[in-house]
C-alpha cells in the first residue's frame, strides 16, 4: 500500500493540459556526461505523472551513445492555442503537431521537473486528507519502531551482560567445588 | 571476555574467601532478576510454546496457508493496469509485464493443475520451436508452414549434441520417438525440461495442429498452490487483458472441475503483479504535497 501511495502523491503527481499528447524522452544508458538526470526522472518522477494522466503516452529511448544529446519531447494535438515561452523551445514544424524539447543534460531530476511544470504548466496534486492521514499514521509508526529498536537494543545489552555475569559466577563456583 | 573471567577468579582467590561465598549467598540484584525472568518465562509462556510445538508434531499441514482476503484491497482491471502502467513507464510496450496469479485452495500433496492454452491476444510472440520428425515429411513441410524454426531428425540430434540449442519448446512426432530415445538427448534436454515425452503432450501425431497451438500458445502449471502466467503486454488494451483474462480463468476452472473427483480444488485468490525487475519508486518526500 505504501509503494501505491508512492505512486499517488510526491515530486511529479500533477496533471499535464489537455493538449499534450506524448511525452518522449531520449537519453544514454548510462549515467556520466550528465545523463543521471533524465534517468532519475524517469524511475521517479515519470510514474507519477504516467499515473495521474493514463492517456498520455509516454515513451522513452536510451541510446548507447554516452556524449549524444539527452533530451525531452513534448508533442502536442494540432489543435492547440496556448503559447509557450520560446526560451527552451524548439519549434518543429510538423503538419500536425507542434512539439517542444527541453534539454536534460547536466540537470538535475527535480530541476527537470520544474522546467516541465514552467512550461506545460502542470496542475499539482496534492494528497487528500485520508492521503494525509496515512501519512501521518506511517510516521507515527515509524517514531514508535525506532523507540523500540532502541529499547529492544539496550535490553539485549543487559540480557547479555547478565547471561555473562551468570556464567562467570556459574565458573567460579564449580572452579571451587 | 575471557581476560575478564579471569580477572574475576584472580579476584576471589585473593581476595578473602568467605567474601566470595557470601557474594554468592547474596548475588547481585541484576542476576536475581535474571533468574525471577526466567523462572516467569518458564511458567507463562514456554508450557504454552511447547504445546504448540506438539501439536504442530502431531499433525504437520496438509493445506497450503491461507490468508483472510477480507482486510486485501481490490481494484478493479482497469486501476490495476493504470497502476502497473505508471510503474513501467517508457518501457516498450510489447514486453509482458502483467502477470496474473491464481491462489487455489488445495492440499499440498496431489495432482496439480498442468496444461497449455492459447490465449486470444498471445504475449509471449517470439517463441522458437524444434520439431523432430523426418525431413521432407508432410509433417516438417506443415510444422514449417505453422512457424517452426528447427525441422528434422539426425542434424537436430547433432546441433543438439554439440550444445546448439536455439529453441524454447521441443516437440516430436510419434513415429519418430524411438530414433529421439536412441540418440540419448535426455541428458541434453532434460534439465532444461525440453525433452519430449508423451506425459507432456509433446509427443503427438498432428504436428501441423500442435506447432499451431504452441506458436502464441502458452504453459501453466501449479507450483505450491499457485498458478502463475504472463497474461499481457505492457501495450494491451483493457478490453484485450479482459479476453486474456477470462479465457485463461476459464481454462484454469475447466481444469479444476476435471481433477475435482480425485481432489478438492478450489481457486481462493486472484492476483495481478506486475514482473518487473526494477522496484517501483517508494517513499520520496511527501513534503512538496503539504507545501504550497
Amino acid at each position: 500500500m505504501v509503494s501505491l501511495l508512492g505512486i499517488r502523491i510526491g515530486p511529479g503527481a500533477a496533471i499535464l493540459p489537455k493538449d499534450v499528447k506524448r511525452i518522449h524522452m531520449e537519453f544514454a544508458v548510462k549515467q556520466n556526461d550528465g545523463h543521471l538526470g533524465p534517468r532519475k526522472f524517469w524511475r521517479e518522477h515519470l510514474p507519477r505523472l504516467k499515473y495521474h494522466n493514463p492517456a498520455v503516452a509516454m515513451t522513452v529511448s536510451q541510446t548507447t551513445d554516452q556524449s549524444g544529446p539527452a533530451t525531452m519531447t513534448i508533442f502536442y494535438t494540432s489543435s492547440s492555442t496556448i503559447t509557450v515561452p520560446s526560451t527552451s523551445t524548439l519549434p518543429n514544424n510538423a503538419p500536425q503537431e507542434r512539439t517542444v524539447s527541453i534539454d536534460m543534460k547536466h540537470i538535475p531530476a527535480s530541476e527537470i521537473l520544474s522546467r516541465l511544470s514552467r512550461l506545460t504548466g502542470l496542475e499539482t496534486i496534492r494528497a487528500t486528507p485520508e492521503e494525509e492521514a496515512m501519512l501521518q499514521n506511517m510516521e507515527e509508526d515509524a517514531k514508535v519502531r525506532q523507540a523500540d529498536a532502541k529499547r529492544s537494543v539496550i535490553q539485549q545489552e543487559q540480557r547479555r551482560r547478565e547471561a555473562d555475569m551468570l556464567r562467570q559466577a556459574k565458573g567460579e563456583m564449580v572452579g571451587q567445588a | 571476555m575471557a581476560s575478564a573471567k579471569t580477572c574475576i577468579t584472580q579476584l576471589g582467590r585473593t581476595s578473602l574467601t568467605t567474601l566470595g561465598r557470601t557474594q554468592y549467598r547474596n548475588p547481585p540484584t541484576s542476576i536475581i532478576n535474571y533468574f525471577q525472568q526466567t523462572t516467569r518465562h518458564a511458567s507463562s509462556s514456554n508450557p504454552q510454546k511447547s504445546k504448540k510445538k506438539d501439536v504442530s508434531k502431531k499433525k504437520p499441514r496438509t493445506n497450503f496457508t491461507q490468508y483472510d482476503l477480507r482486510a486485501a484491497e481490490q481494484f478493479s482491471l482497469c486501476d490495476a493496469m493504470r497502476y502497473i502502467r505508471a510503474f513501467e513507464v517508457g518501457r516498450p510496450r510489447a514486453s509482458p509485464k502483467y502477470d496474473i496469479h491464481i491462489k487455489l485452495r488445495t492440499p499440498k500433496n496431489g495432482p496439480v493443475v498442468r496444461n497449455r492454452l492459447r490465449l486470444p491476444h498471445p504475449v509471449k510472440t517470439d517463441l522458437r520451436i524444434c520439431v523432430i520428425c523426418p525431413p521432407g515429411s508432410k509433417h516438417a513441410s506443415a510444422a514449417l508452414k505453422q512457424g517452426a524454426v528447427l525441422v528434422g531428425e539426425d542434424e537436430v540430434f547433432d546441433t543438439v549434441k554439440a550444445g546448439k540449442i536455439e529453441f524454447d519448446r521441443c516437440i516430436c512426432h510419434v513415429d519418430s520417438l524411438a530414433k529421439l530415445n536412441k540418440a540419448g538427448l535426455g541428458r541434453v534436454l532434460g534439465p532444461k525440461g525440453l525433452m519430449p515425452s508423451a506425459k507432456l503432450g509433446t509427443v503427438v501425431r498432428d504436428i501441423g495442429a500442435s506447432v499451431r497451438e504452441m506458436v502464441g500458445g502458452s504453459e501453466y502449471r501449479e507450483r505450491l498452490g499457485v498458478v502463475r502466467m504472463a497474461i499481457g503486454q505492457l501495450g494491451f488494451s483493457p478490453e484485450e487483458m479482459q479476453r486474456n483474462i477470462k479465457t485463461f480463468m476459464e481454462a484454469v476452472k475447466k481444469d479444476v472441475a476435471q481433477m475435482s473427483d480425485r481432489v478438492a480444488k478450489e481457486i481462493h485468490e486472484v492476483v495481478m503483479i506486475h514482473p518487473t525487475s526494477s522496484p517501483p519508486p517508494l517513499t520520496q518526500p511527501y513534503v512538496s504535497n503539504h507545501a504550497r
